[in-house]
């Protein structure tokens, strides 16, 4: 087995959705991407995996501009990132929704960037038009019937997938998750992935950070092993083995 | 009871106790310097005070009893503090358009650019650091004595003070939903309507209600100034010697006070701010 990617003679599922090439970042001295290539298909859930500071988060923030990258190419749909941000969506460890506000209203924000500016001055003037398809996105992650709760009120896998839902009524081609599980307990997050993978199987590109190797095998298309800035390995989730994953977080035990 | 007799001395050496630094003693000795001055230059003297117990006492004598004749001294005083609550009231509420929307530009979680946050919190700087009486002497040159002048006084002066407070709190809260939002191509005034407002507004309305409190207990000093109010028949009972009706009036700003400090503070306490 290679431990080099070749993505010529993988099958894509999809069109590429995102395309990733020579992404570099320094902090100060600390070269935290050096050079990363990566190719998400529509259809595709994919998993990066690496040890603190292999540059996982560095990457999925330099995509939505959370992190400006020195250098490399960043295409979403075929277009430059920066040229249509609704196409990109995020989820957090976090999950960061507005916790006073109705799950709906949550749902609806996610649309603010395509909203003209009167009607998005208050979640009252938001169209019914939005309002029903923030529901058809509810329904899709099974939450439809907390509608009008406020989002604090939910448990935390719920507010994950409230958050998914957000990303849904954003219409975003590409969904990158932080370590959306992290914080969850094993039976929400397992039901969260499976929300997601599923979503892939519909026609969305999710590219993950997780940092659960098994829960990663189980629900990713494909695997990306990333080594202090630079891609160990890029293969479809049959050709991993726990060896090669284990080889990731072993070499930072100094 | 084993933890006594047991032996640490193979654990590692704790590091070395870190004394202040020169520079630490040094500012320390500045302080306590700076104190003695002070001492000095406000004639503080203890001998003064006990001497003066006696002119204490006299002026509770003619203070007790107190002057409680309804329609000379009690009702003019009662509606008068009502006064005193309607300019603390509207300073408040009139100075809310004015505080937020300098607020966001000064919030470094809401502004759009550098230039403008510089300027409103170089604007809010120069609100806050001239006293509400110094306004109150302003307006009322300009709009004449009466209550009037004391609410634009406290518009102006609560401006600085609730605008600076409220980028603060913005500041402090989450700003992740901020951040997914703008990922989503949300605008700044999108953001700041959807992400940032609704997540700090407990803090704020809090704040709110502080201010509110305070402004109540500053449009009493206001009336001093002829600004209207209760702080005005004070003021004009000192002049004239009626230390009985003073002291009615202190007592009707006692309540008064006290009233609003517990409705704000009960409020406050129902939205966790």
């Amino acid at each position: 087995m290679t431990l080099m990617a070749t993505p010529e003679i993988r099958t894509p599922v999809g069109a590429v959705a995102l395309r990733i090439r020579g992404l570099r970042k320094t902090f100060g001295t600390k070269q935290v991407l050096k050079g990363v290539d990566l190719d998400l298909h529509a259809g595709e859930f994919v998993t990066l995996l690496g040890a603190n500071g292999s540059g996982k988060s560095t990457a999925l923030k330099s995509i939505v501009g959370l992190q400006t990258a020195d250098e490399g190419l960043i295409e979403v749909d075929g277009a430059p990132a920066t040229a249509d941000p609704t196409k990109t969506a995020m989820v957090f460890q976090q999950i960061h929704l507005v916790k006073r506000r109705s799950v709906l209203d949550n749902v609806c924000a996610g649309a603010l960037g395509r909203l003209p500016m009167w009607q998005s001055l208050h979640p009252w003037l938001f169209p019914a038009a939005l309002r029903q398809e923030a529901m058809h996105c509810l329904d899709r992650v099974g939450l439809a019937d907390r509608a009008s709760e406020p989002a604090g009120k939910l448990s935390g896998g719920q507010q994950q997938r409230v958050a998914i839902a957000r990303a849904l009524c954003q219409r975003a081609k590409v969904v990158l998750a932080d370590e959306p599980v992290s914080a969850l307990d094993p039976n929400a997050s397992e039901q969260v992935l499976a929300l997601l993978a599923e979503l892939a199987t519909e026609g969305l590109g999710v590219l993950a950070v997780l940092h659960q190797p098994e829960l990663a095998m189980k629900y990713s298309s494909r695997l990306i092993g990333l080594n202090k800035g630079v891609v160990e390995f890029d293969l479809p989730t049959p050709e991993v083995d726990m060896s090669m994953v284990d080889a990731l977080y072993s070499g930072d035990q100094k | 009871m084993t933890a006594a007799l047991a032996d640490f001395s193979t654990a590692p050496k704790p590091p070395a106790r870190r004394w202040p630094s020169p520079l630490m003693l040094g500012l320390i000795a500045l302080l306590i310097v700076a104190h003695v001055f002070a001492w000095q230059g406000t004639d503080v003297s203890i001998k003064s005070l006990i001497e003066g117990r006696k002119g204490m006492a006299d002026f509770l004598d003619e203070a007790i009893p107190l002057d409680l004749t309804w329609s000379t001294v009690l009702r003019p005083g009662l509606e008068a503090a009502l006064v005193t609550l309607y300019i603390g009231l509207l300073g408040t509420t009139l100075s809310i358009p004015f505080a937020l929307g300098m607020g966001m530009l000064a919030s470094r979680a809401t502004t759009p650019n550098t230039v403008l946050y510089q300027a409103t919190r170089s604007i809010l700087s120069f609100l806050r650091s001239v006293p509400d009486v110094v306004f109150a002497l302003i307006f009322v040159c300009a709009v004449g004595l009466g209550p009037f002048a004391g609410v634009l006084a406290l518009v102006f002066h609560n401006t600085g003070v609730m605008g600076k407070l409220w980028a603060e709190a913005m500041e402090e809260t989450d700003l992740g939903p901020r951040d997914v939002l703008r990922i989503g191509g949300a605008n700044g005034v999108q953001t700041a309507l959807h992400a940032v407002l609704p997540t700090s507004l407990p803090q704020l309305v809090g704040l709110l209600l502080y201010r509110f409190d305070v402004n109540v207990r500053s449009s009493l000093v206001l009336g001093l100034v002829g600004a209207g109010g209760i702080g005005f028949l004070i003021n004009e009972a000192i002049k004239t010697f009626k230390f009985d009706v003073m002291a009615t009036h202190i007592l009707i700003v006692l309540v008064l006070v006290i009233a609003v400090d517990q409705v704000s503070a009960q409020v406050r306490k129902r939205i966790g701010a």
